[in-house]
């Protein structure tokens, strides 16, 4: 197909936009200005808790990745509610969806890693079989598994349809395990999480604590908005990338 | 500082990981977008 | 959809009674899975206190297997797309499916039941009979209509193998707890009363609602190209 009149962007637009905007980048500078004062206020200035000492500072690392996982699977469940609503089955919606969980199976991850670390601290072992413990990292493994979804392949509606409703599911699913490992959990006598984590709150941890939430809240913002730029470019370079690829080659040829 | 070896593992573990995720974030988006016309990237 | 949903259930197991896969390769392949945690347990006591646990667990890595098979019977010639071109109802497609996956697995089941009171002497007991039934039921149903769900979604796509039982295993979990706490009760393991089942089938219940109405209105959505 001889599209003529695709535009050519000159060189100097090509090489330097990417996925940034100007409102990417203040997002971005944000997140790392806060993210050294997280730094500077989680390992330094904080003080050390009563009972727990040091390690109380792994919180504010865990607290904010476990806020950012959850919000990103939420924020999945709604856009794919949004793909399959009536006749919004705009592929943005999808994209939303997909980079948003791509974003919470990470900082699961990260969470479930400074979980562990710090359940070594506080109760001397990695894991305890605690209702809430239990069904993150089963969310962990069902977002792992809605991304393989998303990339088993066939057109972009078909993708999108499919992994909707695998999010949708997830939703119906994650209540459920939960509940059912509560239940499990209640029949053994142990003691919760909840009831093991008394952090009695200083001032200047609460306020670790806050930034901690602001920081990884702006940073989930910038990741989706450029993840999702990224797969929207991915998908066009699906529908039509060849033939701009091909012009692009030609018109190196009459150069 | 007590436990100082799993604090700084957190510390470093989570932002290195969310660093190189961001790199290559922006990395493929550059690369990508060589390759497309400005009109297919609404937000430029 | 109930008319369609009995034909194809039909149809499968049709398929069964002429090809005998299920009976000549799942079926010995649970009873081995038996014969090998034994092994793995190497003690007589602990075998017996696990053994609900041993039998679901023997009956999740079976429905995996089950699943493919039943919609490798479908992809094989093109069978789906065929009954979506004919505008076959996908609600009926799926409640057949499940009917059909329901049949085997309760087959299954027993044999894993018989085998269990053969080779970790479990035994059964008269007050427990009714808590038994009704766990294996509800449990059965819930499984067979997962199972359904996430293999019409996994069924038709290269790599679908590996996948099922990364998407099915998570969701079967509070099915895996349920029918195990409930069979202990049934049985007496561990010293557990009847009255202490009945709050897991009730689990079970809940998992079996959620996912009769979830996937009749998933399936169509699922499979559609």
């Amino acid at each position: 197909m001889a599209t003529p009149d695709i535009e050519t962007p000159t060189a100097a637009a090509n090489t330097r936009a990417g996925t940034g905007t100007t409102f990417t980048r203040f997002i971005g500078l944000a997140t790392i200005v806060s993210m050294i004062a997280l730094g500077v206020f989680g390992l330094l200035l904080s003080p050390a808790d009563v009972q727990q000492s040091d390690s109380v500072r792994i919180l504010y690392i865990h607290v904010g990745t476990v806020w950012v996982a959850y919000v990103a699977f939420a924020f999945t469940a709604l856009s794919s509610a949004a793909y399959l609503w009536k006749r919004t089955t705009s592929l943005a919606w999808d994209r939303f969806a997909g980079a948003s969980a791509e974003i919470g199976v990470l900082f699961m991850a990260l969470t479930l890693l400074a979980g562990s670390l710090w359940g070594r601290l506080s109760w001397g072992k990695f894991w305890v079989w605690d209702a809430r413990v239990t069904s993150t990292a089963f969310m962990f493994v069902t977002y792992v598994g809605y991304l393989a979804v998303r990339g088993l392949g066939g057109s972009h509606q078909q993708r999108a349809r499919r992994s909707a409703v695998v999010a949708l599911l997830a939703v119906l699913e994650i209540p459920l395990v939960h509940f059912s490992v509560k239940l499990w959990r209640g029949l053994h006598q142990d003691s919760s999480v909840a009831d093991r984590t008394n952090v009695n709150l200083h001032g200047l941890m609460l306020f670790s604590l806050f930034i901690s939430l602001i920081a990884f809240t702006l940073l989930y913002v910038w990741l989706l908005m450029h993840r999702q730029r990224v797969l929207a470019m991915q998908d066009d370079i699906d529908n039509s990338g060849l033939d701009y690829a091909l012009q692009q080659r030609r018109d190196e040829g009459d150069l | 500082m007590e436990d100082l070896g799993f604090i700084l593992a957190t510390y470093i573990v989570t932002f290195g990981s969310v660093a190189a995720f961001a790199i290559a974030i922006v990395r493929r988006g550059r690369r990508l977008a060589a390759q497309l016309p400005a009109k297919d990237k609404p937000w430029t | 959809m109930f008319r369609v949903a009995r034909l194809i259930a039909a149809k499968d197991l049709r398929i069964e009674l002429r090809s005998r896969v299920v009976t000549n390769q799942v079926l010995p392949f649970a009873a081995i899975v038996m014969v090998m945690f034994a092994f793995a347990l190497n003690s007589d006591a602990v075998v017996s206190r696990v053994a609900p646990g041993l039998v679901w667990l023997a009956t999740l890595f079976s429905l995996l297997i089950l699943v493919q098979r039943s919609f490798a019977i479908e992809n094989a010639d093109g069978a789906t797309d065929a009954l979506r071109a004919a505008g076959v109802d996908p609600s009926g497609i799926f409640l057949g499916k499940a009917m059909a996956l329901a049949v085997q697995l309760a087959v299954l089941e027993l044999v894993l039941l018989v085998s269990a009171v053969v080779l970790y002497s479990t035994e059964l007991r008269v007050g427990g009979i009714v808590l038994l039934l009704v766990t294996f039921v509800a449990a059965t149903v819930g499984l067979a209509l997962v199972g359904t769900l996430y293999g019409g979604l996994a069924g038709g796509v290269r790599g679908r193998e590996t996948l099922l039982p990364l998407l099915l295993l998570p969701v079967v979990a509070p099915v895996l707890i349920g029918a195990t706490r409930a069979t202990e009760s049934a049985l007496g393991t561990g010293g557990a009363t009847v009255a202490d089942g009945w709050p897991w089938v009730g689990l079970l219940a809940v998992f079996v609602a959620l996912f009769s109405v979830g996937g009749t209105l998933a399936f169509g959505p699922l499979i559609e190209e």
